[in-house]
């Protein structure tokens, strides 16, 4: 088993990085191996706001039903690579999901193309319950509501889905979303999200600002949902240990290049790895 | 919503109590004009028709989130149509109806896309901007709305069968639009179009997220909201029979943000008591001097925002919690609550034992014995799993 090498390209070099791969067994199970390996493709990803260029050229793959983390220090980019997947943020270069170009569509054309972004601090309704919130993660799929009864019937069906993975949710569902602890926001950020079954759930920083205890629960909930529903799952995390025991591959962000890429066991594994990049000393690692 | 929903309890004796509500409302609502005299009939009138358009502004400042200084004109759109229609055309007063309600939804559609790019002061200051022209734009076209002087319309009349006097058959007649619009306006934020402009007021970019069309909801909440203000409008031209330019002037604009703020954003009883507080307030004001309407409207709302910032309609919301919070504060100063009480040394047995520190609140008074820690506080949190 060779030791992986680092990537960094020299500053100045505009040719492609050549990412290392860390080899070595797949992550928790098989999904690696899926039919699909290519379901999400991002290559020669260019985004950035403004004059501002944040990402400077990323090609990874995520296979259809695969939970991918991508890793890095603040500033690296992470956000922006999900925000550039969700219509968020222009860039150059090429996005596909299932095949269709995801780049230069609005955040409202990329919902429908089945992308649910859950951004960095939630951004639930305040206002509005939570029953009502989620029945909004649900707004595509009422767009025809004269179709009938089977489409309403088919959400309430969803949102018991909903409430089947966040048992939370339902005691609080008439409560405004406003009032619900942060871990409960944050769930009902997943939960809206979820509701419409969208082809890749974009996760940022869900553990922002929770008790370790909560953060737990919900990458549980993810894992759950991940492999009951097939969903795939992009997540940008700060907490490197918790990503990387839910996700298949990580990939890691270093001031907006991928420095590495992976089954998320070997990079957990990796001490070297782990402390070069992920700032998780060698010792603290094994502690989960 | 839901907290009334919570403190009611459950469904059913909610959908009663509601059901009793809009029973006795509707009851009272159609005793009022066999009770009072004709001019308190009228001005109950211009009551209903504010709260039409008070209830299609908080379509777009309370619920959606946008802010128009302009409503005035929309509202004096659908009065001039309405007036043009029966002076020139000499249509009946119902047909008047829809095509001053289609007239502003249009308008207020088109006035809507400038609302995409704009928002907060500068939306105020572009939809001012039409207040403010709209009436000498009213006066320049003098062939078709008679300029300065106005025009003089009919007033419905009442059909010989109902037996009603000219003021109550107004009434009823605004009364049945205005039962008509507030349902309407309820039904829609009930609805998905609501849901996904509560959405768009709440945060923007994840409703975007969501997939709900931002332009599109931002853009209908102006055509809504414009067409409530244009039935109103049409409704005042019924009631009052004559329109001028300077009925209309932006202070009518002004009014009506004004009468939705304490009447309160947001709320959906909120238009009615707004209405109320703009068409009595000047008139009982009237009374104590010429010059005073003015100096109590302005203080009254100063007043209003002071003891109520949710508006008038979180009041009775606000109260049960401003008195419970007064309560616990109260319960607060005592710091550890029973237990301590319980625990406490008497004043003469009060050398042993070192004076816990003082932390704010602490009474000099009640030493806190040593040996009753969980009162001192909850134990700290552990970051442990």
């Amino acid at each position: 088993m060779s030791e992986p090498t680092t990537g960094r390209t020299e500053p100045g070099a505009s040719a492609e990085p050549d990412v290392p791969e860390v080899s070595g067994t797949t992550g928790r199970t098989e999904a690696g191996a899926s039919a699909e390996p290519d379901f999400l493709k991002v290559s020669g990803l260019h985004a950035g706001y403004g004059r501002a260029r944040v990402l400077q050229g990323l090609d990874f793959s995520v296979a259809r039903g695969e939970v991918c983390a991508i890793l890095g220090p603040n500033g690296a980019g992470k956000t922006t690579t999900l925000r550039a997947l969700s219509g968020m943020a222009g860039g150059r270069g090429s996005v596909t999901l299932d095949g269709t170009e995801l780049l230069g569509r609005s955040p409202e054309q990329a919902a429908r193309l089945g992308v649910a972004h859950v951004p960095e601090g939630r951004g639930t309704f305040n206002d509005l319950t939570v029953e009502e919130n989620l029945r909004i993660g649900a707004h595509l799929r009422t767009a025809r509501r004269w179709r009938g009864r089977a489409e309403r019937a088919a959400v309430t069906a969803d949102l018991e889905r909903i409430y089947g993975h966040f048992p939370r949710l339902r005691q609080r569902s008439r409560q405004a979303a406003g009032s619900l602890s942060g871990g409960e926001q944050q769930m009902l950020a997943i939960g809206r999200a979820l509701i419409r079954r969208p082809a890749l759930l974009l996760l940022d920083e869900p553990s922002l600002g929770l008790a370790p205890l909560v953060t737990r629960e919900l990458f549980e909930i993810v894992r759950a949902v991940n492999e009951e529903e097939r969903t795939t799952v992009v997540v940008v995390e700060q907490n490197a240990r918790l990503a990387l025991d839910i996700a298949h591959r990580a990939h890691v962000l270093e001031a907006g290049r991928l420095v590495l890429s992976g089954p998320a066991a070997r990079i957990r594994e990796d001490g070297h790895i782990a402390e070069v990049y992920l700032g998780v000393p060698a010792h603290a690692r094994k502690a989960g | 919503m839901s907290t009334i929903a919570v403190t009611l309890g459950t469904d059913r004796a909610r959908r009663l109590r509601a059901a009793l509500t809009v029973l006795l409302a509707a009851a009272v609502a159609v005793g009022a004009p066999f009770y009072f005299a004709p001019f308190q009939v009228f001005q109950l009138t211009m009551v209903l028709l504010y709260a039409v358009a008070l209830a299609g502004l908080n379509l777009l400042v309370g619920f959606g989130g946008q802010i128009s200084l302009g409503h005035g004109a929309f509202f004096a759109a659908g009065a001039y149509t309405s007036a043009v229609m029966l002076d020139r055309y000499d249509t009946g007063h119902l047909a008047t109806l829809p095509v001053a309600a289609a007239g502003c939804f249009l308008l207020g559609l088109a006035l809507g896309v400038p609302a995409l790019r704009l928002r907060g002061l500068y939306l105020a200051l572009v939809t001012l901007s039409l207040a403010v022209f709209l009436p000498p734009l009213l006066k320049r076209l003098e062939p078709v709305t008679g300029g300065s002087m106005g025009l003089i319309v009919d007033k419905p009349q009442p059909p010989a069968w109902s037996g009603l006097a000219e003021d109550q058959w107004t009434y009823f007649v605004v009364l049945a639009v205005t039962a008509v619009a507030l349902l309407l306006a309820r039904n829609l934020l009930r609805s998905r179009v609501g849901r996904a402009l509560r959405a768009v007021r709440d945060d923007e970019s994840a409703a975007e997220v969501m997939g709900v069309r931002l332009s599109l909801h931002k853009t209908l909440a102006f055509a809504w909201s414009a067409m409530f203000a244009g039935v109103a409008g049409c409704l005042y031209t019924w009631v009052i029979g004559f329109v001028s330019p300077d009925s209309f002037s932006f202070v009518l604009s002004v009014t009506l943000l004004a009468g939705l703020v304490v009447g309160g954003l947001a709320s959906l009883y909120g238009p009615l008591l707004g209405a109320a507080f703009v068409t009595y307030v000047p008139s009982v004001s009237q009374d104590l001097s010429e010059a005073a309407p003015g100096v109590v409207f302005g203080l009254l709302i100063i007043a209003v925002m002071f003891v109520a910032p949710t508006g008038l309609a979180g009041l009775p919301g606000r109260v049960p919690v401003a008195v419970a919070r007064r309560l616990s504060d109260v319960a607060a100063r005592r710091p550890s609550g029973v237990s301590a009480v319980l625990h406490r040394t008497p004043p003469a047995a009060s050398a042993p034992g070192p004076e816990s520190p003082s932390r704010p609140g602490t009474r000099a008074s009640e030493p806190l014995t040593p040996a009753d820690p969980e009162t001192v506080g909850a134990p700290p949190r552990t970051e442990k799993e």
